[in-house]
Order: C-alpha cells, then sequence, then structure tokens
C-alpha cells in the first residue's frame, strides 16, 4: 500500500516538475498514434458502409422475398404486397418481374448479318415505377432524362454501365458504346418476343457490378412480353424496405407468420461479392492497425527512452536510498499509462469532434461513392487497449534495463 | 556493527582489469565515527559503495549488525538501506522534481510512515539549518544547502550506520566546516555511527579514527585521538 502511493507520488512529481516540452511532445505522439488507429479502419468500415448501403439501395432493399425452390415466380403478388404493406415499420413494397434480353443499339448499320453491332445480353426488370421509388433509389440517380412513369409500354431505362460511352467505366465493347435519352434500342426476349423502345433515361447508381448493368422497363410491359394473362400479377422477387435498417429478421419472422409462400431473406444473405470484400477489408486493416500500432509503440518507446534515460541518475539515487525497483517500475509504468490516457483523451477528441464530423460533412468522393468515416465500438476498444499496452511496454522496458544495471552505474553513468 | 573480511573487488576483466579493493579487513564500533583516507585511487568509494550495498563486491565479506547482507536478495538489500543504512553523496544527489522538504521524506514515505514524515523531516532540515527552505527546490539552493538535505534524507529512517563519500568537496571552507560539525553533534549527541570518505588531513580532527588505503588494501589504523574530541569541543 504504502510503496503504490510512493509510485503515484514520484509518477505526480515527475510529470508536474519534468521537461514541459516532453510532456508535450510525448502526450502529441500518444494522440497522433490514437487517432490514427481510428483512422484506417473506420475509412475502411466506411467503404464497407458504403457498400452495403449501395446493395441495400440499389438491388436488394432490406428484405427479398423469392419464390420457393420449386418455384420460378412468387403468384398473387399483389396479395403479398399488400400484406406485407400494412405491417408498421415498412416504408415501400415491390415486385419485380426479371428476364433477359439482348439488347440492341443502331442496328440498322450494321453492314453484314455477321456484323456483331452494338449489342449485348443484360438484365432487365419489370416495375411499378409507383412502387419502386419507395423501395430503392435508382430513381435519384438518373443522369439523363428522367425516370418511367406508371403508363410507360414503349420506354426503357438503361444503366449507365449498359448505355455506355464516356460516362461508363466497363470496356465500350462490352456496352451499346454511347446510347443517348431518345435513342432506340430493340430487345430481344429469350422466348422470341422482339420489341424497340425509346431511352428514357440513363442512371448511375455507382453500384458497378450489378445494379449499373440493369436495365428497367414497367411490369405491365413485361408482363405483355412474357404472356399477359398470367405474368399480370406474378414476381420473380418482391422487395421490402423497412424504416429502421437493422430489424430485418424481426420483420422477416413476421412475415413468416403471416404464411407467405417463399423464401424470405435479409439483403445481407444477398451480399456474396461485398462479404467477401469487407472480410478482406477486415485483414487489410487489422494488417494496417499492427503496423500502426507497432510504429506507435516504437515512437513512444524512443520518446520515452529519451525521458527515461535523462532520469537515470534519479533512478540510481532513487534505488541508493532504498526504494524498491518495484517502485521505480510502477511510478514509470503509471507516468506511461497517465501519458497513454491523454493520448487518448486528446487523440479521441480530436477524431470526434474534429476528423469524424468533417468528414460527415465532407465525404470523401470515390469511384464507389461518398464515403464517410464509420467508427466501431470494437475500433475504439483495440485502440485504446492497443495504445495502453504500447505505452505499457515503452515505458516499462526501458526503466526496467536501468533497474537492472547497477546503482553506481545508473548514478555515475557509463 | 560492521565486520569486513577480506574484501575483494575488481572492475573489468582481463588485461584491462582493476583490482581496486585486494582484500580488506576492517571493523567499525557501534558508535564510532570512522574517516576512510587515502589517495585518489586507492579505492575508498570503492569501500564505501560496497558498505551502502550499492555494488557487489567481487569477493569476500560484509557483516552488518551481524547479518551477511551480500547474501540478501535485491529487494532484502533495497529494505536494508531503506532501514538500516544512510548515504550521503560526493555530488548534489538531491531529487530536482521534489522540493527540499519532500526530497527528505521521500525515504520515510517508502516505509509507509504516513502521518510522521513531514513533521520528521521539517525537524531534520531545521537541525541542519535549512528551516527556511522547505519549500524551496534543490536549484534554488546553494550547494552546501543540498548537501545539507542529503545528509537530512540520510538520517530521516534513523539509519543505523551513516556513510559519506567527500561529502565536503564540492564546498567552501564555512560549508564544508558547517558539514562536519554537524557530523560530529550527530556522532556526539544521538551516537550516530558514520563512516566517512575524506582526503581533506584537516578532518582528522572531527573523527575518533582513521582508515589508510593504499593500492586497494589498508595501511594502518590511525589511532583513536580522543584528543580530538576534547580538543574540538569547546
Ligand atoms: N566503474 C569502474 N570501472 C573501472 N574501474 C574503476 C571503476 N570505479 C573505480 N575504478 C578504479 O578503481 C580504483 C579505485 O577507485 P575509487 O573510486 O574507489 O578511488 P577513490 O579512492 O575513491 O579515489 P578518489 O579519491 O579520486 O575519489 C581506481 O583505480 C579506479 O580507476
Ligand atoms: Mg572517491
Amino acid at each position: 500500500m504504502g510503496n503504490v502511493k510512493l509510485a503515484l507520488f514520484l509518477a505526480y512529481k515527475s510529470i508536474i516538475k519534468g521537461n514541459r516540452w516532453a510532456l508535450t511532445l510525448i502526450i502529441l505522439v500518444m494522440s497522433l498514434s490514437f487517432a490514427n488507429l481510428l483512422l484506417t479502419p473506420s475509412i475502411l468500415s466506411g467503404v464497407t458502409n458504403t457498400l452495403d448501403e449501395q446493395q441495400v439501395n440499389t438491388l436488394y432493399a432490406n428484405i427479398v422475398i423469392d419464390p420457393s425452390e420449386d418455384k420460378y415466380y412468387l403468384d398473387r403478388s399483389s396479395l403479398i404486397e399488400e400484406k406485407v404493406e400494412h405491417i408498421p415499420g415498412i416504408v415501400g413494397v415491390s415486385a419485380h418481374l426479371d428476364t433477359s434480353a439482348c439488347i440492341e443499339y443502331e442496328w440498322l448499320e450494321k453492314e453484314s448479318s455477321s456484323d456483331k453491332g452494338k449489342g449485348g445480353t443484360w438484365s432487365i426488370v419489370g416495375i411499378d415505377p409507383l412502387r419502386e421509388v419507395n423501395v430503392t433509389t435508382i430513381h435519384e440517380h438518373i443522369i439523363q432524362g428522367s425516370y418511367l412513369d406508371p403508363g410507360d409500354r414503349d420506354e426503357i431505362v438503361l444503366g449507365v454501365e449498359v448505355a455506355g460511352g464516356d460516362r461508363a467505366e466497363t470496356a465500350s465493347f462490352l456496352t451499346l458504346q454511347g446510347a443517348q435519352v431518345g435513342d432506340k434500342v430493340r430487345l430481344t426476349y429469350p422466348n422470341g418476343v422482339q420489341r424497340e423502345y425509346h431511352v428514357k433515361g440513363i442512371f448511375q447508381a455507382r453500384e458497378m457490378t450489378r445494379a449499373d448493368r440493369l436495365a428497367f422497363v414497367t411490369r405491365k410491359e413485361m408482363a405483355s412480353v412474357l404472356g399477359r394473362t398470367i405474368f399480370t400479377d406474378r414476381a420473380s422477387q418482391i422487395l421490402v424496405r423497412i424504416e429502421q435498417p437493422g430489424e430485418e429478421n424481426r420483420f422477416i419472422k413476421e412475415f413468416e407468420a403471416l404464411g407467405i409462400d417463399g423464401e424470405i431473406r435479409s439483403w445481407r444473405e444477398y451480399g456474396g461479392a461485398t462479404s467477401g470484400i469487407v472480410s478482406s477489408f477486415d485483414v487489410i486493416a487489422s494488417l494496417i492497425n499492427s503496423i500502426g500500432l507497432v510504429v506507435a509503440a516504437v515512437v513512444m518507446f524512443i520518446v520515452i527512452y529519451i525521458n527515461v534515460i535523462n532520469k537515470k541518475r534519479q533512478i540510481g539515487i532513487l534505488r541508493a536510498i532504498g526504494i524498491k525497483r518495484n517502485v521505480v517500475l510502477c511510478s514509470y509504468l503509471i507516468q506511461a499509462l497517465f501519458y497513454a490516457a491523454f493520448g487518448v483523451i486528446f487523440g479521441g477528441l480530436v477524431f470526434g469532434y474534429g476528423i469524424q464530423p468533417y468528414f460527415a460533412l465532407h465525404p470523401l468522393t470515390l469511384p464507389i461513392g461518398l464515403v464517410s468515416f464509420a467508427v466501431k465500438p470494437a475500433t475504439i476498444q483495440i485502440a485504446v487497449l492497443g495504445l495502453l499496452l504500447a505505452a505499457a511496454f515503452a515505458g516499462f522496458i526501458p526503466v526496467l534495463s536501468i533497474t537492472r544495471q547497477s546503482i553506481i552505474k545508473a548514478i555515475w553513468g557509463n | 556493527m560492521i565486520k569486513v573480511k577480506n574484501l575483494r573487488k575488481v572492475y573489468g576483466h582481463g588485461l584491462t582489469a582493476t583490482q581496486a579493493l585486494r582484500g580488506v579487513d576492517i571493523e567499525v564500533k557501534p558508535g564510532e565515527f570512522v574517516a576512510v583516507m587515502g589517495r585518489s585511487g586507492s579505492g575508498k568509494s570503492t569501500l564505501l559503495h560496497m558498505l551502502g550495498l550499492l555494488d557487489i563486491p567481487t569477493d569476500g565479506e560484509i557483516l552488518i549488525e551481524n547479518r551477511n547482507v551480500l547474501r540478501l536478495s535485491d529487494g532484502k538489500k533495497a529494505n536494508f538501506r531503506l532501514e538500516k543504512l544512510g548515504y550521503v553523496f560526493q555530488e548534489y544527489s538531491l531529487l530536482p522534481e521534489m522540493t527540499v522538504l519532500e526530497n527528505v521524506y521521500v525515504p520515510a514515505l517508502c516505509l509507509g510512515k504516513e502521518n510522521s514524515h513531514k513533521k520528521r523531516a521539517a525537524e531534520l532540515l531545521e537541525t541542519v539549518g535549512l528551516g527556511e527552505r522547505l519549500n524551496h527546490y534543490p536549484n534554488e539552493v546553494s550547494g552546501g544547502e543540498q548537501q545539507r538535505a542529503a545528509i537530512a534524507r540520510a538520517l530521516i529512517n534513523q539509519p543505523k550506520i551513516l556513510f559519506a563519500d567527500e561529502p565536503t568537496a564540492n564546498l567552501d571552507f564555512a560549508s564544508a566546516k558547517l558539514i562536519l560539525e554537524l557530523f560530529r553533534k550527530l556522532n556526539r549527541e544521538l551516537g550516530q555511527t558514520i563512516v566517512m570518505v575524506t582526503h581533506e588531513p584537516e578532518d582528522e580532527k572531527y573523527v575518533d579514527r582513521v582508515i589508510w588505503l593504499k593500492d586497494g588494501l589498508v595501511e594502518q589504523w590511525s589511532t583513536p585521538l580522543p584528543i580530538s574530541k576534547v580538543g574540538i569541543s569547546n
């Protein structure tokens, strides 16, 4: 007990009366190290969040209702829509009727029948525009022209990676090579039906892997292509948007209780490609973080080491008058933890009230979309723990080596 | 009180090895004030470091109060220093981050004498003539005053033996005299055992006995000089 008190007293004196510059420098280093430990994982989880949001906003909404395993379509989709819609907390429900089709552009300019021309095969989604706008955000990403209206029959909206041109990221020969709003395209459906549409709008949702490679027509139009009588009330998929993201599982249970004949899944189960990316990010983040931690530890080690070397004589004197090695060690450990604690506080303040709010207001514009920082509690815990451990290590080792020297050496140098 | 048998200390190895002590046998009785004298390099400081348990001899035995102190573990040695020994260095050895008063009571803090230590430290500082300087930092007082504070610190835990290695070497004549008289007073009035290294032949008159070292060996023990005690006290 007396020993702990003495160690505290020694640490207190050392901090209060010690070199102000050293103190400022050490705490600065600690603060920057701490902010650095938060930075990389937060950017990466910001990217992950953006990718997740894109999946939700452009492809899956929150909950996806698929046909049962033995069926191709959901029957009586309007009934399902109606049932689900009435549950409180549901923002929107939209049934999709999907197929694929060969889309051609400027097909009349082909020079011979063996010329492949400008075309390709893409997924075509039939939607009810009035419903769809409550569920996905594609309509907010129109970069040219406009979105579909409920009555549209010979209109199509193309993803930018389908239309092609300068704005697209995809190699030109894999696109329509620059179809514009107002141009005509010809679709050939798998059942042989061939139709021509006006390009009504082009969108760029920045979800390059899938969303920007879709084309939309109205569901009415799609049903008429596939066979009106049967398909008017059929859907390939129903997307559901909920008010509070994160409550997917609760709603899934409610849907199941309604006796819906289909597979009900959260969007996360679809995030196949992204979940791979996310776990790669986790690996990258922990790699960068380990390096960051080592660098922080080394810097702290150097700064504390120089500080401690200057106190070698004092440590010798303390031991000469009978203060135990453990008390001296403990007092320097307390100092190191004190520095680390202040590093956490200042670094945390700078990050939480400076860096993070700034990037929340001015997100980074990356090709995948807008990215702001997302700090996870686990990241903070790891950073705090890492910094404390690194500081303890950096404070402990030099003092340990000095207290292992003979007292005389510590006092008289060499 | 102290018995030293065949004490040897070799610094370094091989060709560069220095034999600082080459078999020293001495004895100090309780209540004695002993001076260790000798030429520079004769091994005085080395001897005192060994006696103060600040360094480990190459060979030999040291008995303090009949305990073989060299056999103690590191922690026990520290405790022994704390409780039984006081050490005054030649150079200023106060901790710069603490006031004079705090410097003096730090060793008491370690023994957990919670309440009395401040008062006792202040009294000791009064005794060494620093009653007015309690809350000054070491760099705010003179060298002689620092040395007196260091003596007060060495005395705070009422040590059995006080060691001092040339405590007056860096001081002017007046300050040196003050300190030697303080030692004599401690010895005479409180029966404090003191072992002091000095190179000033003048100091002989303050002490009971002188141990002369030459090249790491005891050259002679001067006969006790009871006259010196009588002679100086007016
Ligand atoms: N750490 C050391 N390493 C090597 N040699 C040492 C060391 N300390 C002392 N010596 C040598 O041991 C011998 C005795 O040294 P010591 O310091 O005990 O002498 P001293 O009598 O105190 O001298 P002075 O009056 O100059 O203080 C000297 O030859 C010295 O060079
Ligand atoms: Mg010496």
